[in-house]
């Protein structure tokens, strides 16, 4: 067996220095496309998602969010986009591992998200009932009005949550291909301030 | 008498004793009192004289009122790893003692006088004419009515009985919030407030309620002037963020205000994509720890030559406010083989740190500080989520909690790492003292990529992210948590636990409440034996997508030829024609 080993020891390593060759490249994509999936959870206008959609596997993408299983990836970006006030997403870690033979990445990602805790949700509107007595509400710089609701709102930015992300990739995605890469998404808050306005 | 021409001396130290406060400080468990006194005598330029150590806290004496006041101002100030808590117990045990715990059962009769239970509400409106207080006199003179506030609000968070979730402090003159302002610290999550028939004119003595008060949801200011203010009702809307009801007049609709401050994500603790999912991943998990704990090199069986395993660090301090939050974190044993690829630059760094094959791994494995986890002692500590991964035709299990370090690590990687550029790596070598590898609970989110294999498995991937211990977000708040504590385990005080298996049992009991309260579906035995898995697994996914019971469930899946998007199609359509009691 030992002459066999020798060449297979070589070739390991000539694959292993090109590996690494190949590897800061790819460690590099990886992390600009992870940003990219925070930039989308953030983004506020729902005619922008298009593209983070066919990022998902279509056909058998699995996605968790808080340990809640989402159906299809359409109904999770749904539900986020309806549901969850404007985020700030910031990336503090990142590993992956290529799984060999499978085509497939595994990749686990730890960040902190903070929510607009001004009253408001993404499209601007809050849960003021109009003031039935005042016949023209006056506008107040960062006022709570809900009669402007398209007026620009700043967002009130809360506390910090931890969050966790694990990520199951079509290894295209280290070569910049980033259509229907996603085939799991699992994604949970794992630490939360107590005095964020949010409830869990 | 004393006289205080005959010895001056004495009068002071009398006076002195007289005017003296007791004072009791916890938090300090990790020092002696010695330690304790002396640092606080440094940092605050405040003498604790005469202290004792009683229970879980120091008491002693400060010389005067103003002292312990401004000792309170310390309160959170860190020492030997914790936050101190200051107190102030009351005057020293001189003769006025008595009269001061005079009072105190006085007022503590007051609260439960004015306390109503059914509907958990707190009366302290008109105080000044209350023949109890009155005839006591706590309310003759500006000074004492500015204390007695404080006083009585200081009293009554002790009172665990007094459940208060609304306070009525009507007709009590006030002109500002100087003598109430500690409300907010005793009643963080106060509901109802009423505040009418004072005379608050202005909104600036409101601002120090801004931010507090975060569940308030009705607030009464009727017939003070500021109500008359055209900008009133703007102000208490930015000051109260999820007021609702304003002197009875609806400020925001209750609903929307719920759907914005709420996460419809709702956090649960564990996920498993199937039933017989969960019950392999909680054995993995628990054995795989055990042996982390105590015998790392065990678990070389489970990897193979093409095994990949990584530590990451993510060190960035979480904010100060989450429960329990390390805010000054080390990571000293660590950082040397930290693959956080955002923040590790060098192509060759990542590669090295990359560790593939039993004899790499079992290095970084004995690099990596010694271990304890807490799976059955604290099953609500951790966090699980499993679910397939066809590619490998395995499966991926993540979990989140923490761990105590119990001991260095076998190899000091600060020590053994190459330092190829000479010099270059300074960090470690200058400055590098034993206190920054200093043992502590550190939290962790690990990722395991596991391939069945010959009725075993095999971990293709172990990702491994260790960041600053904080409370998981699923924990339970710790006052409802005490309580539930001892029944945490159920089964356990009624026989004692076989030994032979103690790392998983009770894991299990900590698991089976929470994952009996998330929707699952349970079939008659006669069906559920003739569904394969995927079968199942379409059920329950369909039952929680439409809250269908499980016989209407069933009926949807055969109509639609167990075909999932079918059926959510055919249920959209035929959603109002459903009976109510199709439904759970």
């Amino acid at each position: 067996m030992r002459p066999n080993s020798q060449p297979e020891e070589s070739h390991q390593r000539s694959q292993k220095v090109r590996l690494a060759a190949r590897m800061n490249n790819q460690s590099q994509v990886l992390e600009t496309f992870v940003k990219k999936i925070f930039t989308f959870l953030d983004e506020k206008d729902s005619q922008q998602l298009a593209p983070f959609l066919q990022c998902f596997d279509a056909a058998n993408s699995k996605v968790i969010v808080n340990a809640n299983p989402f159906a299809q990836a359409a109904l999770f970006l749904e539900t986020w986009q309806r549901g969850v006030v404007q985020t700030q997403h910031v990336l503090t870690g990142m590993d992956y591992h290529v799984i060999p033979g499978t085509g497939s990445t595994v990749c686990s990602v730890n960040g902190k998200v903070r929510f607009d805790e001004s009253g408001k949700d993404k499209a601007g509107q809050d849960s003021v009932i109009p003031d039935p007595s005042a016949g023209n509400p006056v506008p107040i710089s960062g006022s709570l009005n809900s009669s402007t609701p398209a007026a620009k709102h700043r967002p009130l930015w809360g506390p910090y949550f931890g969050t966790s992300l694990q990520l199951v990739l079509d290894d295209r995605v280290l070569n910049g291909d980033q259509n229907c890469v996603i085939s799991s998404f699992n994604y949970t808050m794992v630490y939360k301030p107590d005095d964020s306005l949010m409830a869990l | 008498m004393q006289n205080i021409y005959q010895n001056p001396v004495a009068f002071a130290q009398q006076n002195a004793l007289e005017r003296r406060v007791k004072v009791g400080v916890r938090g300090w468990q990790n020092a002696t009192k010695q330690d304790l006194i002396s640092f606080v005598s440094r940092k605050t330029r405040i003498a604790i004289m005469d202290s004792t150590v009683e229970g879980n806290q120091v008491v002693g004496f400060v010389s005067s009122q103003s002292d312990a006041q401004s000792l309170t101002n310390w309160n959170g100030v860190r020492f030997a790893g914790n936050a101190l808590k200051f107190e102030i117990l009351g005057d020293g045990s001189t003769p006025s003692g008595s009269g001061t715990s005079k009072t105190i059962m006085l007022l503590k009769a007051f609260l439960y006088k004015r306390y109503r239970p059914e509907t958990k509400m707190l009366d302290l409106g008109n105080l000044r004419n209350d023949p109890d207080l009155a005839t006591n006199g706590l309310f003759s003179s500006q000074s004492t009515q500015s204390k007695i506030f404080p006083a009585m609000m200081k009293l009554a968070s002790n009172e665990s009985q007094l459940v208060v979730e609304s306070i009525n402090l009507s007709d009590n003159q006030l002109r500002d919030l100087n003598m109430i302002s500690t409300l907010a610290q005793t009643y963080p999550d106060l509901k109802n407030l009423c505040l009418a028939n004072n005379q608050i004119a202005r909104f600036r003595v409101l601002e120090v309620w801004k931010n507090k008060f975060k569940s308030l949801r009705e607030l009464l200011m009727m017939n003070n002037p500021i109500t008359t203010d055209p900008l009133y009702r703007t102000e208490m809307l930015r000051l109260f963020p999820k007021l609702v009801i304003l002197d009875n007049v609806l400020l925001r609709d209750e609903n929307k205000l719920q759907q914005i401050y709420t996460v419809p994500m709702k956090l649960q603790q564990f996920f498993f994509e199937t039933n017989e999912l969960g019950q392999s991943s909680i054995d993995f998990v628990s054995n795989f720890l055990t042996l982390w704990d105590t015998d790392r090199t065990q678990l070389m069986a489970l990897y193979t030559p093409q095994s990949q395993f990584s530590v990451a660090i993510d060190s960035s301090v979480p904010t100060s406010s989450v429960p329990n939050s390390d805010q000054n974190p080390t990571f000293g044993y660590y950082l040397p083989l930290s693959r956080n690829l955002t923040k590790v630059s060098s192509e060759r760094t990542k590669q090295q740190r990359l560790a593939m094959g039993q004899e790499s791994i079992d290095k970084i494995f004995k690099s990596l500080p010694k271990t304890k986890h807490s799976l059955q002692e604290q099953p609500t500590s951790y966090s699980v989520e499993a679910f397939s991964y066809p590619q490998v035709q395995g499966f991926i299990i993540t979990l989140h909690g923490f761990f105590e370090e119990t001991a260095a690590p076998e190899i000091d990687a600060n020590k053994s790492t190459p330092n190829p550029a000479g010099g270059r790596n300074r960090r470690f070598n200058h400055g590098h003292n034993n206190a920054a590898n200093k043992l502590g609970k550190k939290s962790f989110d690990r990722t395991w990529v596991l391939v069945p294999s010959q009725g075993s498995v095999i971990i293709a991937s172990d990702l491994f992210t260790i960041r600053p211990f904080a409370d998981g977000s699923w924990t339970p708040p710790l006052s409802s948590q005490q309580p539930t504590q001892p029944n945490a385990h159920p089964a356990s005080p009624a026989a004692p636990q076989p030994q032979a298996q103690p790392h998983v049992q009770p894991l299990m009991q900590g698991i089976q409440g929470p994952t009996l309260a998330t929707p699952s579906l349970v079939m008659p035995p006669e069906i559920q034996s003739k569904l394969n898995p995927l079968q199942m697994e379409l059920l329950n996914k369909l039952h929680q997508q439409t809250k269908l019971n499980a016989e209407y469930t069933y009926m949807l899946a055969e109509q639609s030829g167990w075909n999932f998007d079918v059926a959510m199609k055919g249920f959209q359509e035929s959603v109002n024609n459903i009976p109510r009691e199709a439904f759970v």
